[in-house]
C-alpha cells in the first residue's frame, strides 16, 4: 500500500493515535476526561517503544506512567471535587503566539534531525566497563541494571536522583500538610 | 568470576557527603526533636564543616572518584573548590541573616533547613559534575528544593505565586536542557564532558542545536535576558532569606556548570557560543539595568539588579576564548557578588519587620538617623553593586572589563561601562533616601546578633576585595588553570 512497509503503516497509525489524544489532553474542557486521554497518549508512546525494540522502556512506561502517574492524577482529580465537575477554558489569549513558537521550533528541530541525525554511532556507556560479560550484551535489562550500580557508569547520578526525589517528597508533604496554627491566626 | 569491590574515593565528594548527610540526619531528627534552634545550629555546623573540608582540599590532587574508568562522573579540582567555597559561604550567610527573620515571621520550620542543605548539595555538584547527565541531576537537585522554599510562606498569595511561577518555568527550561543533552549525545555519542570534547568537530549542526538548548537552560538559571521573566516576580514573592539564597547560590551554581560545560566540553563550538553569549550579555545588561530604574520595591529592584549582574558575569564567559584570565575574573566577580548581595539582602531583612512590609524604597527614608551603622553598611553595599572603588564590586568589574577589552570585545565593554553608570542612579537612590530624608519612624530597627555578624562578614569581605583584589584574583586564576580546555589549548 503506497509502497509502505507494514511497520511504517503501524508507526503512522500509532503516531496518529498518540498525537490525537495528546491534542485532546490540552483541548478538553473537563479535566477528568483530559486525564483519561493522557493515559491513551502514554500507551501510544509505550507501543512506539515496543516497535523500536526497547522492551524494558515500554514496560517502564506502562508501569510508571500509566500504572502510577495517571492513576495518581485521576485520584487527585477525584479527591478535589470542585475540579472534577469544573469546565475549564483551556485557551488563553496567547494561543496564537504559542502556536507560532511551536511551529518554528518544530521546523527547526525537524530540519536538524532529517539532515544530520545521527552524527556518530552511539557508544554504550558500558563499553568503558571491562567487567561486563559479552554474553550479556543482548540483554538490555541486565545491562541497564548494571549501568545504574556500576561506579564506572551511573551509580552517582542514580544515587543523587534518589536524594532529589526525597527532597521533592519532603517538599510536597510540607506544602500539602494542614497548618493548624496559621488557620487559627 | 572473582568479584573485586570497586575502589571508590569518597574524599572527592566529602563536602557533598557532609551537606547531604546532614540533610538526611535532620529528617530523622525531625521525629524526635521539635525545637527549631537545634536545626539551625546543626545546619550551620554542617555547612561550616563542609566549608573547612572543602578549603582543605584546595591544591590537592585526589585523583578520580573511582580508580578505573576513563571519564569520571565528578571531579574535584581547584575550580570546584573555589566555587564550592562561595556556595557554602552563601549558605552560611543565608543562615546568619535568616535567624531572626524566620522567628519574627513565624516561618521557621525544620523543612527549611533540610531543603536548604539538599539544594546546597545540588549547587556544589553543578561545579563538580563532569558528565552532562550528572549536571542535569544536580540542576534538579538544586532547583526542586528552591521551588518549595520560594513557597515557604504557604499562607501568602505572593509566596505561592512565586513558587508556582518558578516551578513551571523551571520545569520547562529543564526540559529544554535535557533536549540539549540528547542532541549533544546524538552528535558525539557521549555525555562525559572530556569525551564530548574529544569527539566533537567544529560546525556540527546537531551539536550546535544542542549547545543552543543547553544555553537556554543555563540562561534561565542565571536569569539572563531573554529568559529572565521569572526573576522579579519570584524574588519579590519569596521570603527574603530565600531570595538572598537564590540570588547568590543558584546564580553561582548556574555559572559554575556553564563555565565547566562550555569550556571543557564545547571549545569546538566556541565561535558560535561566544558570539551568542556576548549578545545575551549585552541584552541582559541593558534590560536589567534600565528596568531596575523604575522599581520602587527594593526586592524587585535587587531582582533586576541580579539580572544585570548576570550580564557582567556573562561578559567574562564570552571573553573566555580570547583571554586566558577571563574565567578567573568571573570567579573573582562572583566572590565580590556573594559578599555584596548577601549584605544588601541582610539590610533588607533587618528592615522587613513583618512579612512583606518595610520593603519599599519609601521605608528607607531617614534610616541614617535611626540606624547609622546599618545605613553605613548599606552605603558600602550599594557602592559595591554600582562598582565604585574601593569596594569588591569595583575590583570584580575592573577585571571583567579588562578581559573584555583584551578579548577585543570593545563594544561590550563600552555597553557595560555605560550601564554601570546608569545603575548608579537606582543604587544610590537608596543611599539618597537613607541620608537625605526624614522618615516617619525614629526608633531603630532591631537586627539581632546573627544578622549583625553576617553583615560584618559581608562588609569585611566587600572592603577586603576592594582594597586588596590582586591576591584574590591570583587565587581565582589559579583555580581555573588545569580545568578548562580553552586555556589548555592556548
Amino acid at each position: 500500500m503506497f509502497g509502505l512497509e507494514f511497520d511504517q503503516i503501524f508507526f503512522v497509525l500509532i503516531a496518529a493515535v498518540t498525537l490525537g489524544f495528546s491534542v485532546l489532553v490540552v483541548t478538553m474542557r473537563n479535566l477528568f476526561h483530559a486525564a483519561l486521554a493522557l493515559m491513551v497518549a502514554f500507551l501510544g508512546v509505550a507501543v512506539t517503544y515496543v516497535t523500536l525494540g526497547a522492551g524494558f522502556l515500554a514496560m517502564a512506561q506502562l508501569l510508571v506512567y500509566i500504572g502510577a502517574i495517571s492513576i495518581l492524577i485521576i485520584f487527585g482529580i477525584m479527591m478535589t471535587r470542585r475540579i472534577m465537575s469544573a469546565e475549564e477554558e483551556p485557551f488563553n489569549g496567547q494561543a496564537g503566539l504559542a502556536a507560532f513558537t511551536a511551529v518554528i521550533f518544530f521546523a527547526f528541530t525537524t530540519y536538524v534531525f532529517i539532515n544530520y541525525w545521527p552524527a556518530v554511532p552511539a557508544v554504550s556507556p558500558l563499553a568503558m566497563a571491562p567487567e561486563v560479560d559479552p554474553a550479556m550484551i543482548d540483554n538490555s535489562v541486565v545491562l541497564l541494571g548494571q549501568a545504574f550500580v556500576n561506579p564506572n557508569a551511573y551509580v552517582l547520578p542514580f544515587e543523587v536522583a534518589s536524594v532529589m526525589l526525597l527532597a521533592a517528597l519532603v517538599g510536597s508533604v510540607f506544602i500539602a500538610k494542614p497548618r493548624i496554627q496559621e488557620a487559627e491566626a | 568470576m572473582d568479584f573485586q569491590p570497586p575502589i571508590i574515593n569518597l574524599l572527592i565528594v566529602a563536602p557533598l557527603l557532609i551537606t547531604m548527610g546532614a540533610g538526611l540526619f535532620l529528617m530523622l531528627l525531625n521525629i524526635f526533636c521539635k525545637r527549631d534552634g537545634v536545626y539551625y545550629w546543626l545546619t550551620l555546623a554542617a555547612i561550616a564543616a563542609a566549608l573547612v573540608q572543602n578549603v582543605a582540599m584546595w591544591g590537592h590532587e585526589y585523583g578520580t572518584f573511582i580508580a578505573r574508568g576513563s571519564y569520571p562522573m565528578v571531579v574535584s579540582d581547584n575550580f570546584s573548590v573555589f566555587l564550592n567555597s562561595i556556595l557554602l559561604l552563601s549558605g552560611i550567610g543565608t543562615l546568619l541573616i535568616s535567624r531572626n527573620y524566620l522567628h519574627r515571621t513565624k516561618l521557621e520550620r525544620p523543612e527549611f533547613y533540610m531543603l536548604m542543605l539538599f539544594s546546597l548539595s545540588g549547587m556544589m555538584m553543578m561545579g563538580m559534575a563532569n558528565d552532562l547527565i550528572l549536571v542535569f541531576v544536580a540542576l534538579e537537585l538544586l532547583s526542586i528544593p528552591l521551588y518549595i522554599m520560594a513557597g515557604l510562606a504557604v499562607s501568602r498569595d505572593d509566596s505561592k505565586e512565586s513558587a508556582m511561577k518558578y516551578f513551571l518555568l523551571g520545569a520547562f527550561s529543564s526540559g529544554i536542557f535535557v533536549y540539549g543533552i540528547a542532541l549533544i549525545y546524538g552528535a558525539t555519542g557521549a555525555t562525559a564532558l572530556p569525551a564530548v570534547y574529544a569527539v566533537l568537530e567544529a560546525g556540527s549542526p546537531l551539536a550546535m542545536a544542542g549547545t543552543a538548548f543547553l544555553m537556554v537552560g543555563f540562561a534561565f538559571k542565571i536569569g539572563a535576558v531573554p529568559f529572565h521573566m521569572w526573576t522579579p516576580d519570584v524574588y519579590e514573592g519569596a521570603p527574603t532569606v530565600v531570595t538572598a539564597f537564590m540570588s547568590v547560590g543558584a546564580k553561582v551554581a548556574g555559572f559554575a556548570a556553564l563555565l565547566r560545560v562550555f569550556t571543557v566540553a564545547l571549545p569546538a563550538m566556541s565561535d558560535a557560543w561566544m558570539g551568542a553569549l556576548a549578545l545575551i550579555a549585552a541584552l541582559t545588561l541593558i534590560i536589567g539595568n534600565v528596568v531596575a530604574l523604575m522599581q520602587t520595591n527594593i526586592k524587585r529592584m535587587l531582582g533586576y539588579s541580579s539580572i544585570a549582574h548576570a550580564g557582567y558575569l556573562l561578559i567574562g564567559v564570552a571573553a573566555a576564548g580570547q583571554h586566558s584570565e577571563a574565567v578567573g575574573s568571573v570567579l573573582l566577580y562572583m566572590l565580590a557578588y556573594l559578599f555584596t548581595t548577601m549584605g544588601a539582602f541582610g539590610v533588607v531583612i533587618a528592615l522587613e519587620h513583618k512579612l512583606g512590609e518595610g520593603i519599599m524604597l519609601e521605608d528607607y527614608k531617614g534610616l541614617a538617623k535611626r540606624n547609622p551603622w546599618l545605613s553605613a553598611a548599606m552605603l558600602v553595599f550599594m557602592l559595591s553593586l554600582t562598582g565604585v572603588p574601593p569596594t569588591g564590586g569595583f575590583s570584580g568589574k575592573f577585571y571583567i572589563f579588562r578581559s573584555a577589552v583584551e578579548a577585543n570585545l570593545w563594544w561590550l565593554a563600552i555597553i557595560a561601562i555605560m550601564t554601570s553608570v546608569v545603575s548608579g542612579y537606582y543604587y544610590l537612590r537608596v543611599v539618597f533616601y537613607m541620608y537625605m530624608f526624614d522618615g516617619d519612624r525614629t526608633e531603630p530597627v532591631y537586627a539581632g546578633t546573627a544578622l549583625k555578624t553576617g553583615l560584618l562578614i559581608a562588609l569585611v569581605g566587600t572592603l577586603w576585595l576592594g582594597f586588596f583584589p590582586a591576591g584574590w584574583f591570583e587565587l581565582a586564576y589559579k583555580a581555573v588553570i588545569g580545568t578548562t580546555q580553552l586555556l589548555a589549548g592556548g
